[in-house]
């Protein structure tokens, strides 16, 4: 990669450095103008006038609070887009003339890997702001500016919708309470109470499971275990009819209870934690069994906390599971019962309901997305080395 | 000892056992159940207890209807377009990463957050962003051509050529990072000194990518592949949010959905009430599955006794 030009001014490479940035320049605007302006609305939403009272006032103020705003994120877009041209142009000056080709090749990845951030989290960062557009103005974009897709008048009217406490869901509450019930508040409660749950079941059994099969006597043990991997190669859509049956037959159908039973023997849980229990050393469980532990405070001391990073991640990942377990519960649900509505079930449901409402389907999508990103900023590692673990160990 | 070992035994049934009675309950004696439903058709009333017996019926009909064959070629199209373009983007944004960078791990959850959030709903949001008339995209291009054109009046998801390649998009943006990180553990597994002997070979940058980098990372290559498969098979959530199956073409006087993969076409048939036929669609499901699985690893194996060979 090394030029051979030298010392000397190339000018293709001055070509290719002026292409950059001027790419550089058009990204940091955009993307810089639409974060700021992204912050300042979602604070506006909240802090105007409108925002935590319940019941539909005059003319939204957050639209004047934003008129005023909008200026000063254009002039800190601008600012840092300039701080960051002089920047890099003083810095490639700056760079042996031997050096660019490299410092130009940095400066394409930056580029690609930004795009790339832009063009996989657009559909999110788009959600996030079409759920704060006033009802009917979703359909306008600004047309001295197509990147320009956040609200000016943001609101929090959509939110107040899907959550039914609006002023005219509250007065509509009395008559229909089931109806009122019908909101994306008890959908999240519902889909956290199973999520839970189930994970919390799934990782106790699973815990306990692979704790016999990594250090405990058993006959036909091996035998056992294959027989578990063997049912991993049995595709998922396979149980869905006779496992619909038996919820049937014992009379579940529709309780949160049928949402996760069938699935709460993880034969994947029991791999993960075998594989990692195998490196527990025996001496331990031994001296732990010579000061007179049973064999429940073996398991509880000794293996729980030394597998607790695995532990917890088989957690995370059956939560997950659970989240976004649509099929099945797409079919156990009783739409008579709000208590039995988890999140996609009724974000399906809602979508039914109103096909157009672009501002409407987008805050209730908020109900699930926006935890589930909150959960993986603090705890990636987990779910990273999880869902990938299985790979690796190919 | 015999003592000993079988009070070991009695603590090691102790612990299994509420695993095992799930696993028994929910995912063994439903194999056999669903063989047994495969002999009715539809209930004959409202209960679920009085299903018509119908004897070896599904099996034959299963050989005669086109539309799951049809939906068989569906999801079939759906794993050639998803396993190539995925294992292409992962390995794109792979190749990126593998640098020295400020903010790698930023760049590295970025564009795995996609992975971790639910299926349907990010379905729902690109069914949005598709729309004719108020989509994201077809404002766009109405800003940029006429308010006639493709994206506005149709819409990608409304023509039965571009459904399933958008179908396609959507979830390859979203399983990118997955396929990503894999690659990037392995891409930082190569020693430096095999591209060093290469340079002194004088062999070209696209000469060191065909010849070292793409053999050593085949194992990730495979391991995507197979998963590819079983998602293929097992595709239904997107397919639900985005498309509904549609849009209907008529072919040989059938009208089939553009986009019915295999899994979506199983849960019509459950939704429509044909219980005992969509137990039979499900045995049929797992026959492929096991059989595309056994070949691949009959594949694997004569591939890896070749270079052994050598």
């Amino acid at each position: 990669m090394i030029s051979q030009h030298g010392g000397k001014m190339s000018p293709v490479r001055v070509f290719i450095f002026i292409v950059l940035l001027a790419a550089l320049i058009s990204i940091s605007y955009v993307v810089s103008g639409q974060l700021f302006k992204f912050g300042g609305m979602v604070i506006t939403a909240f802090a105007a006038s409108d925002g935590m009272p319940v019941g539909d006032g005059a003319a939204p103020a957050s639209a004047d609070v934003m008129l005023k705003l909008v200026p000063v994120f254009n002039g800190l877009a601008i600012i840092l887009t300039i701080a960051l041209t002089i920047l890099t142009v003083r810095w490639y000056i700056g760079t042996k003339a031997e050096e660019r080709a490299t410092f130009l090749k940095k400066m394409f990845l930056y580029e690609a890997l930004v795009i790339g951030v832009v063009v996989v989290l657009f559909p999110f960062f788009w959600m996030l702001c079409t759920s704060f557009k006033p009802s009917g103005q979703e359909l306008i974009i600004n047309k001295s500016n197509p990147f320009d897709i956040v609200p000016s008048e943001p609101t929090l009217q959509n939110f107040k919708k899907v959550l039914k406490i609006d002023a005219a869901s509250v007065a509509m509450a009395s008559e229909d309470p089931i109806e009122q019930k019908k909101n994306f508040g008890t959908y999240f409660l519902n889909s956290l109470l199973v999520a839970t749950t189930a994970a919390f079941l799934v990782t106790l059994f699973a815990s306990m499971g692979a704790y016999v099969f990594s250090k405990k006597e058993l006959p036909y043990k091996q035998q056992i275990f294959m027989l578990l991997l063997a049912t991993m190669m049995i595709p998922g859509m396979m149980f869905m009819v006779p496992q619909f049956f038996m919820i049937c037959q014992m009379g579940m159908f529709g309780t949160k209870w049928a949402m996760f039973l069938p699935h709460l023997a993880s034969v994947f849980g029991i791999f993960m934690l075998k594989q990692f229990m195998d490196t527990i050393p025996n001496s331990l469980l031994e001296a732990a069994q010579i000061d007179g532990a049973s064999e429940w405070q073996v398991f509880r001391v000794v293996i729980v906390p030394l597998a607790f990073p695995i532990i917890l991640t088989l957690f995370l990942l059956t939560f997950l599971f659970h989240w976004s377990n649509f099929l099945w519960q797409l079919i156990v649900t009783n739409f008579e019962n709000p208590l039995s509505i988890t999140l996609p079930v009724g974000l399906a449901l809602f979508r039914g309901q109103y096909t157009s409402e672009l501002g409407l389907i987008m805050s209730a999508s908020c109900f699930s997305i926006v935890p589930i990103a909150v959960l993986f900023l603090f705890a990636q590692r987990y779910f990273i080395e999880g869902m990938t673990q299985g790979a690796v160990k190919e | 000892m015999a003592i000993k070992s079988s009070k070991e035994t009695a603590v090691s049934v102790g612990f299994l056992s509420p695993f095992m009675l799930l696993f028994g309950i929910f995912l063994i004696f439903p194999i056999f159940y669903s063989f047994y439903l495969s002999f009715f058709g539809s209930p004959t009333d409202y209960s679920l207890s009085n299903l018509e017996f119908v004897g070896l019926d599904n099996y034959v009909r299963i050989f005669t209807d086109f539309q799951f064959w049809w939906s068989l070629m569906v999801t079939a199209v759906y794993g050639l377009l998803t396993i190539p373009l995925g294992i292409a983007a992962s390995l794109a944004l792979a190749l990126l990463l593998d640098n020295k960078l400020f903010g790698k791990s930023f760049f590295r959850s970025a564009f795995f957050l996609p992975n971790v959030l639910d299926m349907l709903v990010v379905g729902v949001i690109w069914t949005l962003i598709y729309a004719p008339k108020f989509g994201a995209l077809a404002q766009l291009t109405t800003f940029i051509m006429s308010e006639d054109n493709f994206f506005n009046t149709t819409g990608l998801l409304g023509s039965p050529y571009t459904a399933l390649p958008a179908v396609v998009f959507a979830m390859v943006l979203k399983g990118a990072g997955f396929g990503m990180v894999l690659f990037l553990a392995a891409l930082q597994n190569i020693p430096q000194a095999v591209y060093e002997a290469a340079d002194i070979d004088g062999a070209s940058e696209w000469q060191k990518f065909w010849n070292i980098t793409v053999p050593l990372l085949k194992p990730i290559i495979v391991f995507m592949g197979i998963t590819g498969v079983i998602g293929a098979l097992n595709a239904f959530t997107e397919i639900y949010a985005m498309t509904s199956g549609g849009p209907q073409v008529v072919i040989g006087g059938e009208t089939v959905g553009s986009t019915s993969v295999a899994g979506y076409y199983l849960y019509k048939q459950f939704e429509s009430g044909n219980y005992g036929y969509a137990a039979a669609i499900s045995y049929m499901l797992l026959i492929i599955t096991l059989g595309i699985t056994w070949l691949q690893q009959r594949l694997a194996a004569r591939k890896s006794a070749q270079e052994v060979g050598k």
